[in-house]
């Protein structure tokens, strides 16, 4: 199927690992010219590599923090002046880390109990200013073109909170995020640019994978094991890989799917419980 | 009815005065007691804390220039998010205790009267009460919103507050009342 989005700039921020590498990479076999944009050099380097063997000359790669405003801006306004102005743009930032250097803590750790609101306010930053800025930034180009596609990397807890497990910031961030996006596909329906949300489930990441890893060594088991119960709770009987999520997303990000908008959409194999 | 209120100590906070000033009379009229927490500060005696959003009407995310107001709509949540816990400690030792936030419908359905800044704030307290309900909820304490939309008055509001706040109302837990007049479309 011809997606039509060949020659569109995309802008895929966190694109250097898991999910939003799997989406750089099939954008850029689809013919868009793509952007990424992450933090770390050296995730950064080995990413552009890659996918320039796939897309020469149609890839760039920004090091760049995408959750201040200021610096999001100035990742825009380079691709833009490297590629063209910006028709698709993916916000794909990964939440705060109460602990980063205690392994295994994973994003958002933390009680309601426990969590102080310094914290709350960390992760507004990196979950729902992050992507206001992103959508803030590439929302005039789309709208000079008349096409626009926005596609926001959420978590299936924007619907259904995880009460099982002690991760309380992305509980209270992502289901704003949702929600926002939202907002802005009522709002930017009329100018043909689509806003959607990605509730993403038990998808098998490298950040995700290592968590797995991690749980194995400090219990003495294996991955197999530790990964056992969430397979089951998966109706699929299955993780899902990152290259099935870019499937969706490319598909919604396709000149296909222009009437699929305001959408929050599970991605999950089955496992999201609301109707 | 007995909403068995009688004497519960009840702190209100928000910056909506006539919203709390409705509250405060409805509640007191079932016997509750009105808690004075300082100015800015959190009262942790209370048996029942309320949360009132502060509303923005017209607000429009893709208008923000400044993100100043995007963390603006934010201080409201953490500062619920401080009064609640301030009464948390006292809530879990004599295992009672009730959460309520006064949020804006259009937080469940679009075409709901806009106010996205509130909205935003109302998503966030909604995905907390959910937490606070798998974490505390085992304990007597419950979590709930009243989303208001359409053209509810503040006793609308206050009525359905007061009653989340009731003994019949404990089983009642991460869950929102809608108070629109019906005005909100969607299903789910």
């Amino acid at each position: 199927m011809d997606y039509g989005i060949s020659g569109r700039v995309a802008i895929v921020s966190g694109g250097s690992r898991g999910i939003g590498r799997a989406i750089a990479t099939t954008f850029a076999r689809e013919g868009a010219k793509v952007v990424i944009a992450s933090r770390t050099q050296s995730n950064l380097e080995e990413t552009l590599a890659e996918l320039e063997e796939i897309a020469p000359g149609r890839v760039h790669a920004i090091a760049a923090s995408m959750t201040d405003p200021a610096s999001v801006d100035r990742v825009v306004a380079e691709a833009r002046e490297r590629f063209g102005p910006i028709s698709i743009a993916i916000s794909n930032v990964i939440g705060h880390v109460i602990d980063a250097a205690k392994e295994g803590s994973g994003p958002g750790a933390g009680t309601f109990e426990g969590m102080q609101t310094e914290a709350y306010r960390e992760e507004f930053t990196q979950l729902l200013v992050s992507s206001w800025a992103l959508a803030r930034a590439c929302v005039p180009d789309m709208q000079q073109q008349g096409w626009g596609r926005i596609c926001n990397i959420g978590s299936g807890v924007a619907r259904e909170p995880s009460t099982h497990l002690p991760h309380l910031l992305p509980n209270v961030v992502r289901p704003p995020v949702a929600g926002m996006h939202r907002l802005l596909a009522a709002r930017l329906a009329p100018d043909g640019i689509t806003v959607n949300n990605i509730l993403t489930g038990s998808i098998l990441t490298e950040r995700n994978r290592s968590y797995w890893e991690w749980l194995a060594r400090e219990r003495n088991t294996s991955v197999a094991i530790e990964t056992q119960d969430m397979t089951q709770r998966i109706p699929v009987g299955r993780f899902g890989e990152p290259e099935e999520m870019a499937a969706v997303v490319a598909f919604l990000c396709s000149d296909r799917a222009g009437m699929v908008t305001g959408q929050s959409i599970p991605v999950g194999g089955g496992g999201s419980a609301h109707l | 009815m007995d909403l068995q209120l009688k004497g519960r100590l009840v702190s209100v906070c928000g910056t909506e005065e006539a919203t709390l000033a409705a509250c405060r009379r409805v509640l007191e009229a079932e016997g509750a007691v009105i808690a004075e927490a300082p100015p800015g500060g959190t009262y942790p005696e209370a048996d029942v804390v309320i949360a009132v959003g502060t509303s923005r009407p017209g607000s429009d995310v893709l208008a923000v220039i400044d993100p100043a107001d995007l963390y603006s709509a934010w201080d409201d949540v953490t500062n619920a998010v401080d009064a609640y816990r301030a009464a948390l400690p006292r809530m879990l030792a004599q295992q009672w205790g009730r959460f309520v936030w006064v949020g804006s419908s259009q937080a469940k359905s679009v075409d709901a009267e806009a106010d996205e800044l509130a909205a935003v704030a109302s998503l966030g307290m909604l995905g907390l009460h959910k937490v606070v309900t798998g974490e505390v909820g085992p304990r007597g304490i419950t979590a709930n919103a009243v989303l208001r939309g359409g053209a509810a008055t503040d006793e609308d509001v206050a009525d359905a507050v007061t009653f989340l706040c009731s003994a019949g109302a404990a089983y009642l837990s991460g869950i929102t009342i809608t108070v629109d007049g019906g005005t909100g479309s969607a299903i789910f």
